[in-house]
């Protein structure tokens, strides 16, 4: 019965009542969240993945894009000059070839730029606003030029046939140079944020606002102008390894004679391209590296002797496929030019040589171990990789690898040519001399390395690398005047080239594409758990730096991803618009001109 | 369709050799310091545990220390002295293993041993009580451990009244004091204070170089090098502006002028 009453009275009490609880429970629910301020979050999520990997990928695929779209026109300009100047309209239609390659590209490299910028407001807020706050008059800068550069890019694609000729086509190509230009400015602005983060200004520390930062300081920081340099040349070297795949490719696809030897001779100059650049990059590396030294010690020590030391070990694993793919297709490559048979017995010495470089550049001198470690190796250094692992040896050997590559290109520059001079048999010695000179060079200081002090030894570097230098150019400034009026020993026939050689093209490009990859996480990851480097603290789940195995794949997974894009993207391309043949001729043409007039 | 085939395949066995060969070498993560908290009945194992983890993980020690190319192997013998533990006591006379190894880690240039550079360290990162850690774990690699709870708890006081990172290094401005404040004696010498061979020596600088030039080297210590030491150039605190005052820079700047 007292049951039953109750039940009755409770809906007794009514709306009102019921009103009155609510309103009173709602404000005592509302009385926290009106006296919380907003604290804006520093960190999303992102599943399965995770943030960090999420705005790796995006970061990463951007680059990639990025640094086609950069270095393509960069030969694609010097290719459109040279047949001005030249006046060969075959080298115009490669140009025009990369340009309409660049062109597909671009919406791609937009596309994975927002995919980035978003990635960063949406997991990463707290450093996306504290480089918004440095760097926001750049970041307005930085799109008006993209703007620009797009609209330059149309110009200069859709009016190549329109300004063919005269004086338009001067007009044309300085369109070409502009694209360069826009191009560059806007990668340099984009650099000096990474690097800001990397190595911010002396002045800079945890306790100053960002607002406060002087924004010229905060661009032309430490490692700025050594990244700007470094990549400069290597968007050269990736975009003429994705050219030289993409030709490759299109090789192996070819139904007919002119069309296989138009992409074998596009083949070609893709691959002299990117390894004629690999050969200088080294050298912007050495810059690099020792202004993060200069810039902070530790920093320099974590990169070459810290965790990262043994990214150096698989970093030699891939220069060595590099140098001896680069090589082979080189090799392969002089089947097919009359006269080159004469050099064919060197390659094997070559190939010695190149082996025992790879060998000795991939052996590890000291590695951290802990003390069980240690006494089972009989010392702190293992008795034969402490004396090759050392850097007077591995100098050496790549010092050594890069004289045997451009002896390479050198005979198979030379090997349907005879040269008509009287001087040429001297000059030949005269080469010969540099080579040797320059090898024993490299052989003195790497032996003499290993009696003077470390900070001595690093000096010796530079005495190897100036000899390097001083040959190429010596050779090739003789090779230049000595081969004018040059005679033909046959035309090269182009097409005729084994299948085999166009995979050695793809494994070019994708060692390249993971060598920027993992070149990426090692210049990211010395910052360690620090967004802006002893600034601006990484407080979130995925401070920590991983280790290799785990960005070895990320690192796969954008390049295969990267690869899948580019070759639907040249598919879809390629569907819109019939490739331009350039006229070069096919296995029996008598008119083969090969790059740097080879005949 | 075969071509089409081919070319995944050398794709994806280049991409596979490079991800098999990474996974295949050591792994080595870098992992993010974390602030240490004793008990006050923490015993002498976990004081050593505690240093073992910062010196093989966060601290990076092992980037220098455990190679033995940028500086001695702690963990090995060194020229027949035995481990750190059983040489500390007699690298400076008059000086405790513990004590040696705590100056040690503060001040990484007072005592660099022969062979090796001076490496410029930055331990302000550390907090007394990861020192205090540091120095039991290397003073258990073959001697004995003599750090107490007493020294991690005033270490854990210390910690908590320590200023912000990032300030001046000291508060002193007396010119001498700043100068052992920031560390300048680990490479300099003045008067017969700090070491020879390092830096330059700071005896008659001012009648060397104008106030301007000293005034740009506390400023910008990378930017030149003194006559005969441009290979060191790098070597001083890049952060050497932001550990001092106004006030300290300018009683420097005078006080170096007058050293004629």
């Amino acid at each position: 019965m007292h049951e039953r009453q109750c039940g009755r009275r409770w809906p007794a009490l009514g709306l009102g009542g019921a009103l009155a609880a609510s309103a009173v429970a709602l404000a005592l629910l509302a009385e926290p969240v009106v006296a919380q301020e907003y604290v804006p979050r520093q960190y999303g999520t992102f599943p399965l993945i995770g943030s960090r990997a999420a705005v790796w990928v995006a970061a990463q695929l951007h680059l990639f894009f990025a640094a086609f779209v950069l270095g393509v026109p960069m030969f694609a300009v010097v290719a459109e000059a040279i047949g001005i100047f030249n006046r060969e309209e075959r080298f115009d239609k490669l140009a025009k070839e990369f340009t309409r390659l660049l062109l597909v590209s671009y919406a791609a490299t937009a596309i994975w730029g927002a995919v980035l910028v978003f990635a960063l407001i949406t997991l990463y807020p707290g450093v996306w606003g504290y480089l918004a706050e440095v760097f926001d008059v750049s970041m307005w800068l930085y799109v008006g030029l993209f703007f620009v550069e797009s609209f330059t890019l149309y110009l200069y694609y859709y009016g190549w046939d329109h300004w063919r000729t005269g004086r338009a086509k001067w007009g044309h190509w300085g369109l070409g140079i502009l694209l360069n230009v826009w191009g560059t400015m806007v990668m340099f602005i984009a650099n000096s944020w990474l690097t800001y983060m990397m190595s911010p200004p002396a002045e800079v520390t945890p306790d100053t606002a960002p607002g406060m930062v002087q924004l010229w300081s905060a661009i032309a920081n430490a490692t700025w102008m050594p990244i700007n340099i470094h990549r400069l040349i290597a968007n050269v070297v990736f975009g003429g390894a994705i050219v030289g795949a993409y030709a490759a490719y299109r090789f192996l696809k070819a139904s007919t004679d002119e069309e296989r030897a138009h992409y074998d001779w596009m083949g070609y100059i893709g691959n002299f391209i990117a390894i004629s650049a690999l050969i200088v990059l080294p050298f912007a590396g050495y810059w690099l590296g020792r202004e993060i030294y200069e810039f902070n010690q530790q920093m320099g020590t974590t990169m070459m002797g810290g965790f990262m030391s043994w990214l150096w070990i698989v970093q030699a694993v891939l220069i060595g496929v590099l140098f001896l793919t680069g090589n082979y297709y080189l090799w392969v490559g002089m089947g097919r030019i009359p006269g080159a048979e004469r050099f064919m017995p060197y390659t094997k010495w070559m190939l010695v040589v190149l082996v025992l470089g790879v060998i000795v550049w991939a052996t590890p001198h000291t590695m951290i171990a802990n003390r069980d470690e240690i006494s089972a190796m009989g010392g702190q250094f293992h008795p034969f990789l402490g004396v090759l692992g050392v850097m007077s040896a591995k100098n050496t050997a790549v010092n050594l690898m890069i004289l045997t590559t451009f002896l390479s290109f050198l005979l198979y520059r030379r090997a349907n040519r005879r040269p008509v001079v009287t001087w040429a048999p001297r000059a030949t010695v005269i080469q010969g001399a540099f080579f040797v000179v320059a090898a024993v060079v490299v052989v003195f200081y790497g032996i003499y390395g290993y009696f003077v002090p470390a900070i001595v030894r690093i000096g010796f570097s530079v005495y190897q690398v100036l000899a390097v230098i001083a040959t190429i150019v010596g050779v090739v400034a003789i090779d230049v005047f000595m081969m004018r009026g040059a005679e033909s020993r046959g035309a090269i026939r182009w097409g005729q080239m084994p299948e085999r050689s166009q995979y050695a093209l793809f494994i070019l490009a994708v060692t390249f594409t993971w060598l920027m990859g993992l070149m990426g996480f090692a210049r990211s990851g010395i910052r360690q758990h620090w967004h802006v480097f002893e600034v601006l603290q990484d407080t979130s789940v995925d401070a920590a730096t991983p280790a290799l195995g785990y960005a070895s794949t990320v690192i796969s997974a954008c390049v295969l991803i990267f690869l899948s894009l580019v070759a639907f993207i040249f598919w879809v391309g390629g569907l819109a618009e019939k490739p331009v043949i350039s006229g070069v001729s096919g296995s029996h043409g008598a008119a083969a001109v090969p790059a740097m007039r080879d005949d | 369709m075969r071509t089409n085939l081919k070319v995944l395949g050398v794709v994806l066995l280049t991409l596979g050799l490079y991800t098999w060969v990474a996974n295949a070498i050591p792994q080595l993560e870098s992992v993010v310091p974390e602030a240490l908290t004793f008990s006050a009945d923490v015993t002498e194992a976990e004081i050593v545990a505690a240093g073992e983890d910062l010196f093989t993980g966060a601290g990076a020690c092992t980037t220098c220390h455990g190679l033995g190319t940028q500086a001695p192997n702690l963990l090995t013998d060194h020229e027949g002295q035995g481990t750190i533990g059983q040489r500390c006591g007699t690298r400076v006379e008059g000086q405790d293993c513990k004590a040696y190894i705590y100056e040690s880690i503060r001040n990484p240039t007072a005592y660099v041993v022969d062979g090796f550079i001076p490496m410029v360290f930055e331990s302000r990162f550390f907090s007394e009580a990861q020192v205090w850690a540091l120095v039991a774990h290397l003073q258990s690699q073959g001697g004995e451990v003599t750090v107490t709870p007493e020294d991690i708890q005033a270490a854990q006081a210390a910690d908590a009244e320590a200023p912000p990172m990032g300030g001046p290094a000291t508060a002193a401005v007396d010119p001498l004091e700043i100068m052992r404040g920031n560390l300048c004696f680990g490479c300099h010498l003045l008067n017969g204070e700090g070491v020879t061979g390092v830096g330059p020596p700071l005896d008659g600088v001012g009648a060397r170089i104008s106030e301007d030039r000293i005034r740009r080297a506390l400023l910008d210590p990378s930017a030149e090098a003194a006559e005969g030491y441009e290979q060191l150039l790098g070597s001083m605190p890049p952060n050497l502006p932001d550990m001092l005052t106004a006030r300290q820079l300018e009683v420097l700047v005078d006080f170096l002028l007058q050293q004629r």
